[in-house]
């Protein structure tokens, strides 16, 4: 039984444009999936139907085979969603505390929250900015904690959307090494991005988006010679194959 | 739903809103100079809550403010202390904000939506602005009517007058948007009608 | 980030931090009510010694405070100013000032010197608690009020301090924006308030949806887990002690 698993899932905004059409996939536990397109492709409304922040016009999605509608709350703990901009994403004053909010929201022991808490910033390596202000934290910190308030929620799918956005090459390196970290204590990674050349190399598939529907699926050497035709950017320069497709060392 | 229950996204949403405004009512009050006199916007932002959150929510956002300058925060212009302005000669402006949110998000919020009914409603919930600050400030420095006015209102006319303009121009550029952002996530409530799928 | 400032909290350690902020918000309500209540010079002569009290004992950067306070000091000129002036009264007994009556002074003077004690008052809560605190200590004393949604406010207050210095940042960068494109040669003053307002109204909209859309995320609920306090034996000795400071002004 795939983890994850959409089914003719279709979304259409109330002026008509379709956001994504048919959109058939699945996961299996423990794959690391990139999935491409370039922008306004739909992969943004795609993934927030993942957790149900949208509703389908038309279509389902799966968690373990149970339908995300059944039970939100428990559909939203297996699957964690890394937001864009990470900035947005901060809902407390200080990092513990925002990291709590997660495991607060599901009305846990205040001992156990505290537990939680400090087990997700030590994870990170974020423990000794528990106190401090999140917003004074560098780009990658802040994804790397709310990487943290996420892993709080002890997923076991995690979603991250374009999570190099304005990362300077450090901050890249911090959270590419978190994410493989991630997939290799488990975790199911679908990555959203349309920076092949930073991370293809580690996932086991390539899934593109173009124009609200799925086109290609499959291993990542046979797709991405085909990207570039749906928009999406192939690194010049001499390839070595999709080995060479990653900014770590 | 027998587990727990997730709070209706609209819901959410509005809170969040309305949040964002007493946030930036705050900001408001911060003396930023924009040309060569300060100007204070709280007002302004006062009367962006009633047309753009409508009476409820908009009056959730300025009895926020208030609360939080009741607590003691530092909110309100220029002063330091919330508590003792609640107090001070400038206290009785701070009703009048009630009035405004309320008189600008109910009217604003009646028949169809147009710049006209737009001016109109800021201009009624102004009007309700003054009152009470004005006695107030009679009764505490025991002026007469003249100096009072003199002093405390025609100041503030001429800012009054640009900052109406610019809230009406703004319900044209960016409140449709809004509303239609805002329909949109109520279009498809995420977890409301969990029902349907069962 | 130079107003992350803006709330005054100095975390310091001392008996007043580490108090519990319930009975703490409770002596600040208590000695309000004594600034309010009180008449007579030595009544306000206590206060006053109380307060800074507080305010040496909470290691508070009484400089700092004393700099804040500078516009707070020019209201206060002005009322005793229009005090002095208006009401009605003999002049005064040593040296007369044409227009000034004793008793408008004195009453001026009074006002005056209440406003500065509940000004104080605000100081050391302010100070001496985290805005964190404060939400969770408001939280606590709303959830047994009727019709008021305590966990909705709480969560109000906390995204008000959350987003303070994001969008007091985005307002910075627009105007400094603004100005790189010479806006100040503008003539037109609404324009002007336009092109600095609409697209700081229009980012921070934004930035309210994804906050929205990330706590639906994560699972936001209104029934979260709930903040605890610890009351120690020193927290109701002071509680105590305002409460008979109180209770002897107000039975005078």
């Amino acid at each position: 039984m795939p983890i994850l698993e959409t089914r003719n899932l279709t979304h259409i905004f109330p002026n008509g444009a379709a956001a994504i059409q048919d959109i058939n996939f699945s996961v299996a536990a423990g794959e690391f999936v990139v999935l491409a397109g370039a922008n306004g492709s739909g992969k943004t409304v795609l993934i927030r139907h993942l957790n149900g922040l949208l509703k389908p016009t038309k279509g389902h999605v799966f968690i373990e085979g149970a339908p995300i509608g059944k039970d939100i709350v428990q559909a939203r703990k297996k699957i964690g969603l890394i937001f864009q901009d990470a900035n947005s994403q901060i809902v407390g004053q200080t990092v513990a505390e925002d990291v709590a909010f997660g495991p607060e929201n599901l009305n846990l022991s205040p001992a156990e929250v505290k537990r939680i808490v400090q087990e997700a910033l030590e994870n990170v390596g974020l423990s000794r900015y528990a106190d401090q202000d999140p917003h004074l934290l560098s780009g990658g910190q802040q994804r790397k904690l709310a990487i943290a308030g996420i892993l709080a929620m002890q997923p076991k799918i995690i979603l991250f959307d374009e999570p190099f956005t304005g990362l300077d090459y450090p901050g890249v390196l911090q959270v590419l090494g978190e994410i493989m970290r991630l997939h290799k204590t488990g975790h199911t990674i679908i990555l959203v991005t349309h920076e092949l050349e930073k991370v293809l190399a580690h996932a086991d598939r390539l899934v593109i988006i173009h124009e609200g529907r799925l086109v290609e699926d499959g291993l990542p050497a046979e797709v991405f010679p085909r990207a570039e035709q749906y928009g999406v950017r192939i690194p010049l320069g001499k390839i070595e194959g999709v080995e060479s497709m990653t900014w770590l060392k | 739903m027998s587990k727990q229950s997730a709070v209706a996204p609209m819901n959410l949403r509005m809170t969040v809103y309305s949040a964002l405004f007493t946030t930036l009512i705050i900001i408001g009050g911060v003396n930023i100079p924009i040309g060569p006199v300060p100007i204070v916007l709280a007002d302004f932002f006062v009367m962006l809550a009633g047309l753009f959150l409508g009476p409820k929510w908009g009056l959730a956002s300025v009895l926020l403010w208030l609360f939080l300058g009741v607590l003691g925060l530092p909110v309100f212009a220029g002063f330091k202390a919330g508590l003792a302005v609640l107090m001070g000669p400038t206290a009785g402006f701070l009703p009048g904000y009630v009035l405004m949110v309320l008189a600008v998000g109910l009217l604003a919020g009646i028949g169809k939506p147009s710049w006209a009914r737009n001016t109109l409603a800021l201009i009624v919930g102004n009007i309700l602005l003054y009152p009470p600050g004005i006695l107030w400030l009679k009764m505490l420095l025991h002026l007469n009517w003249p100096t009072v006015l003199a002093a405390y209102l025609l100041p503030f006319l001429p800012g009054t007058v640009i900052k109406i303009v610019v809230a009406v121009a703004l319900g044209q550029t960016l409140l449709p948007r809004f509303k239609q952002a805002v329909s949109e996530a109520s279009w498809q409530p995420a977890n409301d009608n969990d029902e349907d799928e069962q | 980030m130079a107003e992350m400032t803006f709330f005054h909290y100095f975390p310091r350690d001392s008996l007043i931090h580490r108090m519990d902020a319930r009975l703490k918000l409770l002596c600040m309500i208590l000695l309000s009510v004594a600034a309010t209540l009180a008449g007579t010079v030595t009544e306000f002569a206590f206060l006053t010694f109380v307060l800074g009290g507080a305010i040496c004992l909470a290691r508070l950067p009484v400089v700092a405070l004393l700099k804040d306070m500078r516009l707070f000091a020019l209201l206060i000129l002005l009322l005793v100013a229009a005090n002095a002036f208006f009401v009605p009264g003999r002049p005064l007994p040593y040296l007369s000032i044409p227009g000034v009556s004793q008793e408008g002074l004195v009453m001026g003077l009074r006002f005056a010197w209440r406003l500065l004690l509940i000004l104080m008052v605000c100081m050391v809560m302010t100070g001496a608690t985290s805005l964190l605190t404060f939400k969770n200590v408001v939280e606590w004393y709303l959830r047994p009020v009727p019709l008021v949604p305590a966990a909705r406010v709480a969560t109000m207050m906390n995204l008000t301090f959350v987003l303070f210095p994001v969008i007091f940042d985005t307002y910075a960068e627009m105007r400094a924006a603004q100005k790189a494109r010479c806006i100040e040669t503008r003539k037109n003053i609404i324009k002007r308030v336009m092109f600095t307002v609409a697209p700081l109204l229009s980012q921070t909209l934004r930035k309210a949806d994804e906050i929205a859309y990330a706590m639906e995320a994560r699972c936001y609920t209104e029934e979260r887990t709930r903040a605890v306090f610890r009351t120690k034996a020193q927290d109701w000795v002071l509680t105590a002690v305002c409460l008979v400071i109180c209770l002897a002004v107000a039975l005078r």
